[in-house]
């Protein structure tokens, strides 16, 4: 049973487009476990629909529709499916990964603090997206810390709690600056997310603040 | 070949719809060309408004387009709305187009959640796609005039919350809790379809 959904501002954000590329794969598998989710956002999205319908037309300019028959006549149908992009490396993480990563590089655990592994995450349309699977060992107590910017968290696997009440698998936490929080991963096994930061950190700068609060620096 | 594009000032759901399934079953150019005429203008106007300079709109649109005739197979009427689709299809261009202006190196496609298998869809639901656009219209029009305007204006993120907030002369707090609220009334809403 799903209890921790996106905000209703990141579905609409998700359905306007404006929701950067990062947290929206971590929306993306939210949804693709949520029906109640996946509504929402088709709510929003048919509220595009309807703009769309009624909004006043502008001109195109003279000859569009033939430049669009020429292109579809010459099958010059522009960088489709048929040429994809070189398939990125994807390392066995120990679970079954939603379909929506499927493009998606999936790099080895690595070691970033006690009982803490990641594994990068390289979105095929977006290397610079900060997205990151996460894996902590049972009854891992992480220090408290609080978020610099917009956090995404969607749990695949496991279940962790901290003040605001307990996530397990398919719950998305979704933390803001606002949230101080030192969550406890349940005894009885490993907790595995997908995470992902709003803004564009470099990535050693998203390292140094992840690290540091594992390190007590 | 040279098409004539029919002015089209109105366009049904129905009629879009069979214009649809002729593209996707026959190949119909003159279906297109209808769905051209009246959608390719709509988008232009839709992506000027969300911030594209005409040109760039332009091209997103003939992007758009000639997608609606590649993956006409794909659209399903148990699941939206012609518009919505049409609308999905362009959100993705548009994201595409950004993201390739700003990292040019990067080639593949953007990530299109409307390309993922679905789950097989049962009658209940097609009923809600196909009545969705209207209830969304309908409940546009019960929500109080400035949490509808607010909406439509950061649906379209033409404008930032605080360019909103200044044009309007209140507080920047005031325009999220407003977006926050008229969203809350919209969902509920569009929950009550159930
Ligand atoms: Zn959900």
């Amino acid at each position: 049973m799903i209890k921790h959904h996106p905000s209703d501002e990141t579905l609409f954000r998700y359905a306007n487009g404006s929701l950067e590329s990062g947290p929206r794969i971590v929306v993306a598998v939210h949804v693709g476990a949520c029906t109640a989710c996946a509504e929402r956002i088709a709510g929003f999205e048919a509220l595009g629909g309807s703009l769309l319908h009624d909004i006043e037309p502008e001109d195109m300019e003279a000859g569009a529709l033939d430049h669009v028959m020429a292109m579809i006549d010459t099958g010059e149908a522009g960088r489709g499916k048929a040429a994809p992009a070189q398939r990125l490396p994807r390392a066995d993480v120990g679970i079954r990964l939603p379909e929506v990563l499927d493009d998606c590089g999936i790099g080895p655990w690595r070691w970033i603090g006690p009982g803490v592994r990641w594994s990068r995450v390289t979105l095929p349309d977006d290397d610079s997206a900060n997205v990151m699977l996460l894996k902590v060992v049972a009854g891992r107590k992480l220090p408290e810390h609080t978020h610099a910017g917009y956090e995404y968290t969607h749990i695949l696997k496991g279940a962790f709690s901290d003040a605001r009440g307990r996530y397990g698998p398919g719950d998305l936490d979704e933390a803001d600056d606002d949230v101080q929080h030192q969550p406890i991963v349940d005894k009885d096994g490993e907790c595995i997310c997908i995470a992902a930061l709003e803004g564009q950190m470099k990535l050693s700068g998203f390292f140094g603040r992840l690290i540091q609060p594992l390190f007590g620096g | 070949m040279a098409v004539t594009i029919r002015d089209e000032g109105s366009l049904s759901a129905p009629e879009a719809t069979r214009l649809m399934a002729a593209v996707a079953a026959n190949r119909d150019r003159v279906a297109f060309a209808a769905l051209f005429g009246f959608y390719a203008p709509r988008l232009k106007a839709f992506l000027k408004r969300s911030g594209m300079t005409p040109s760039a709109a332009e091209d997103v649109v003939q992007e758009t387009m000639l997608l609606v005739w590649k993956k006409a197979s794909y659209f399903d009427p148990a699941r939206a709305g012609v518009s919505t689709w049409i609308f999905t299809i362009a959100r993705n261009a548009r994201i595409d187009r950004l993201r390739r202006e700003s990292r040019p190196a990067v080639i593949a496609e953007a990530f299109d959640p409307s390309d993922q298998p679905d789950a097989p869809v049962s009658g209940e639901q097609a009923i809600i796609a196909v009545e969705r656009e209207d209830r969304v219209r309908e409940a546009l029009d019960l929500l109080p005039r400035e949490q509808a305007d607010i909406l439509k204006m950061s649906f379209f993120g033409e404008v930032t919350q605080s360019e909103i907030a200044d044009a309007i002369g209140i507080p920047l707090g005031t325009v999220k809790s407003r977006v926050r609220l008229a969203l809350g009334r919209l969902r509920q809403i569009l929950d009550d379809l159930k």
